[in-house]
Order: structure tokens, then C-alpha cells, then sequence
């Protein structure tokens, strides 16, 4: 079955499910899945740190990567997943052209994820992150196949 | 037709220009009764029957008119069943903004194929935008959120026109963008001219204010308006970050660059942009249902709907 995971929202999904987001732009596509078991998610997070809208996060956690990532290896362990076995892999993350600093949530984004990561002694097994491109993602968890589209190129993470 | 002030890119490409204009001439208008309504907000000593007079005369107008003002967005605490009622509390500004809003929704529901945005994405991109700087107004609190809510509604109308003409180059934007050309360089370099100048034409010949057909023309370059506006540098701002969330995003990715003039000007902050983003999503999700005609009543909105979450109460 196809599932589409919105802005601000995660899925879980097994053996013959794909899961699809479409308009990575600044947005975490964050993929995490154990083959041994074929069970995956998919998260896309909006924004880095829920302290901006803590109400926000209380109703919907996966809208920030500080509360959306913890929740969805939280429900992956709770399908019988386990943390040895885990591959995990991001998308996304993009920034508008120029230096601008203050529209760079892209690269915030990429940051919180990249110290909650370091911080549970995870490792990133690929990413495809930064530039100015907008990226569609398609997470075949049979095949634990991640296929990213972007700007009329298809390749995979 | 207002012309920009430097010579048009338009010029370079003679026989498209043509093609354009002609499109731009069949561009349907907006229904009599709302146009009519626009330029009576503008009379001084406009009443509320006069208004409701002119808005008699289109029932369907009307319909979306009261369904718009009773969403949670505009917060009236009471029903609001007759035109007259919704001027008395939301008052003439409001009431234009939701006119447009209502005559706007019809036109950009559409698919949008040169842009690569789906049926709906277009009007859900547009109203994201009116949303997120209508949020940024309250933010940095400016004035005059209804007449930029507006503005950021029509900045991308222009895609409606152009769409057509960038559908058969897609592959020399493409290249273009690889080149490390932004967007709307793009456009002009492959088409002659851009979705924000073709919209600010749209514009003009609805002869909305100046301020916003302004706003709309230099939405991607507010460096090159001449002077700083408020209602510009909002918008810019807005759409840059709608589609850094992915609202509306399509071809054009995010190769846009935001003006860092623009964001010093506004004082603007990531803060700023976090807190009005994490608001953005709810209140699209709301208004496109209140604008869809299988959507519910205002009533059963209404419920679930968080006062302190409201946009013009925080």
C-alpha cells in the first residue's frame, strides 16, 4: 500500500508498503527501518525545536525534529524493532539561494537531527541533503529501497 | 498595462511577448458583482446596504462570502448570516479581502502543468502565503495585514498564464537552474518574462491599488521596486518561506533567494519565521475546507477550533 506522509507527520509501515512525501524543501525526510524484520517510518518535520511552539508540539510532534525523530524510533521499537539493526537515512534539508542566514531552517534542521543522533550513538548510513532543490521521496520498505526525485532526476539514497 | 520601469525582458522575445499579451487579454475577469464591490470600498461614505445591494445580485458570491466569514480564521464569536452583518463585524477591509479571496479561489484551483503543481496546490501555495504574512504583520506588528493578506493571495496569479508557455521549455529552465540561475532568471531568460510581471499585468487590468500590483511585479526582486514597502517585503518574505515548507513548491524548487535588504529592513528573525510557520499549516487546512463547497458549516468548525492559537489574538 502506498502511504502518504504529510508535512508535519510520520507513518510506519511494513514489507510491501511504500511510503511517499512529497515537497522536501527545508523540510527532514527522515527514513529509519530494520530489514531483519521489514518494518520502516518516515518522518517530515518542518521545523528544528519545538520550543518555538511548544503547544504545537504537544498536539502534533512530528511537525519539530527534536520531538518527531525521538517519536518515530519510539514506535519503531514498539513494532518489534531493534536499535542494532536499524539503518537510517535522511533527505531534505534544503536552503533558498544566497547567504541569507535567517531563512537557513534547512540547515537547522539538519543540525538538531545530527546532535540527537550523535547524542544516542546512532550512525547515518546515507543522506542527500542541502542545495536548493525540492525532493520528493519514495521509501520501498520490502525492498528497503529509498527512490528521490528532484528536478526531473531520479536516483536513489 | 503598467510597465515596469527598466526596459522589459519582454522585448527580447517579440513573437512569445505577443502570444502572452493575447493571453492575458482573455484571462477571465472576476464576476461583475466583485468588482463592482472592490471599487465601492474605495467610495468615502460607503454603507453596508449598498454593499449587500451590490452582492445581491450574485448568490453564489454571497454563499461563499458568509461561509468564509464565519471560519475560525476571521474569529467573529457569533454566526454571521447576512452580508450586512459580516461589514458590521468584520468591516469594508476584511470584506474586500474576502471578496477576492472567494473570486480568486475559483481561478487557482486549477492545475498549474508548466509549474509542475497539481490541481489545488496553486490556490493552497497562495493562501499559505496571505496566511504566513498576514502571521509575519502580527509578528513584526505592521499595519494593513488585510491589504498584504490580499497581495500574498494574487502574487503568483501570473502562473495561471505563463504555465502554458513554460510547459514546452521545461528542459532549458532546467539547464538554466543548474547554471545556478534563480527561478525567476529563469523564466526571463527562457520566456522573456516572469509569472510576477504577467501577474501584476492580471493585476492591473482588475485595477486593483498600486501598492498591490506592486507587490505582486516585484515579489522575487524587491530590491528593484525603488522604494521599500512593507507589502512587498512581506510577501517576499512569506512566499520564500511557504515554499521552504513545501507548500506550493513545484519546478521552481527553492531557487529563489530571499533579499537580505528586505530582511534587515523588516527586522525579521528565524524566530519570527519558526513561530509564523508552526501557525501556517492549520489555518490553509482550514480556509481551503471553508472554500470547497462539500466542506461543513462554520458551526462545526467552529468547535474545533483553539482560541489561543488565533493568529490576530496573539
Amino acid at each position: 500500500m502506498n502511504l502518504t506522509v504529510l508535512v508535519g507527520d510520520l507513518k510506519i509501515g511494513a514489507h510491501d508498503d511504500t511510503l511517499v512525501t512529497h515537497a522536501l524543501g527545508s523540510c527532514l525526510g527522515l527514513v529509519v527501518f530494520d530489514p531483519v524484520i521489514g518494518v520502516g517510518g518516515l518522518l517530515h518535520a518542518m521545523l528544528p525545536l519545538s520550543s518555538i511552539n511548544p503547544q504545537k508540539a504537544e498536539a502534533n510532534p512530528a511537525m519539530f525534529v527534536d520531538t518527531g525523530v525521538p517519536v518515530l524510533f519510539r514506535t519503531l521499537y514498539d513494532n518489534g524493532a531493534q536499535k542494532s539493526r536499524l539503518i537510517v537515512k535522511a533527505a531534505g534539508c534544503g536552503n533558498p539561494m544566497g547567504g541569507d542566514q535567517v531563512f537557513k531552517i534547512g540547515e537547522r534542521n539538519y543540525t538538531v537531527l545530527k546532535k540527537l543522533l550523535w547524542k544516542n550513538n546512532i550512525l547515518m548510513a546515507a543522506e542527500d541533503v542541502g542545495g536548493s532543490q525540492s525532493r520528493t521521496l519514495h521509501f520501498h520498505i520490502g525492498q528497503g529501497q529509498i527512490v528521490l526525485r528532484s528536478n526531473g532526476e531520479k536516483r536513489l539514497l | 498595462m503598467i510597465r515596469a520601469t527598466e526596459p522589459s525582458p519582454r522585448s527580447r522575445h517579440p513573437e512569445r511577448a505577443g502570444q502572452i499579451s493575447a493571453h492575458l487579454n482573455c484571462f477571465p475577469a472576476m464576476s461583475g458583482a466583485a468588482l463592482r464591490v472592490l471599487a465601492l470600498v474605495n467610495e468615502p461614505g460607503v454603507t453596508a446596504q449598498q454593499i449587500e445591494g451590490v452582492l445581491r445580485q450574485d448568490p453564489g458570491l454571497t454563499a461563499n462570502l458568509l461561509r468564509l466569514a464565519n471560519s475560525a480564521y476571521f474569529g467573529i464569536p457569533t454566526q454571521v448570516g447576512s452580508v450586512r452583518q459580516a461589514v458590521m463585524l468584520l468591516g469594508l477591509k476584511r470584506l474586500t479581502q474576502m471578496v477576492v479571496t472567494v473570486c480568486a479561489g475559483s481561478l487557482m484551483d486549477r492545475p498549474v502543468p508548466g509549474y509542475d503543481l497539481p490541481a489545488g496546490e496553486l490556490w493552497r501555495h497562495s493562501l499559505a502565503v496571505s496566511v504566513a504574512a498576514e502571521g509575519l504583520v502580527g509578528e513584526l506588528h505592521l499595519e494593513g495585514g488585510e491589504e498584504i493578506f490580499t497581495a500574498a493571495l494574487l502574487h503568483d496569479i501570473g502562473k495561471i498564464i505563463l504555465g502554458q508557455f513554460l510547459q514546452d521549455e521545461i528542459e532549458p529552465i532546467r539547464f538554466a537552474l543548474t547554471r545556478g540561475l534563480s527561478f525567476t532568471a529563469a523564466e526571463s531568460d527562457v520566456l522573456g518574462t516572469t509569472h510576477a510581471e504577467i501577474g501584476a499585468d492580471v493585476l492591473a487590468k482588475w485595477a486593483l491599488p498600486k501598492a498591490m500590483i506592486r507587490a505582486v511585479r516585484w515579489h522575487h526582486a524587491p530590491e528593484e521596486a525603488g522604494r521599500p514597502e512593507p507589502m512587498l517585503d512581506v510577501v517576499h518574505v512569506a512566499n520564500m518561506l511557504c515554499l521552504m515548507i513545501g507548500i506550493g513548491v513545484g519546478l521552481d524548487g527553492l531557487h529563489h533567494e530571499p533579499s537580505p535588504v528586505v530582511t534587515r529592513r523588516l527586522g525579521v528573525t528565524t524566530a519570527h519565521l519558526e513561530t509564523v510557520a508552526s501557525h501556517t499549516l492549520q489555518w490553509v487546512g482550514e480556509l481551503s475546507q471553508m472554500l470547497d463547497p462539500g466542506a461543513p458549516t462554520g458551526d462545526r468548525n467552529r468547535k474545533a477550533f483553539n482560541g489561543s492559537e488565533h493568529p490576530h489574538r496573539r
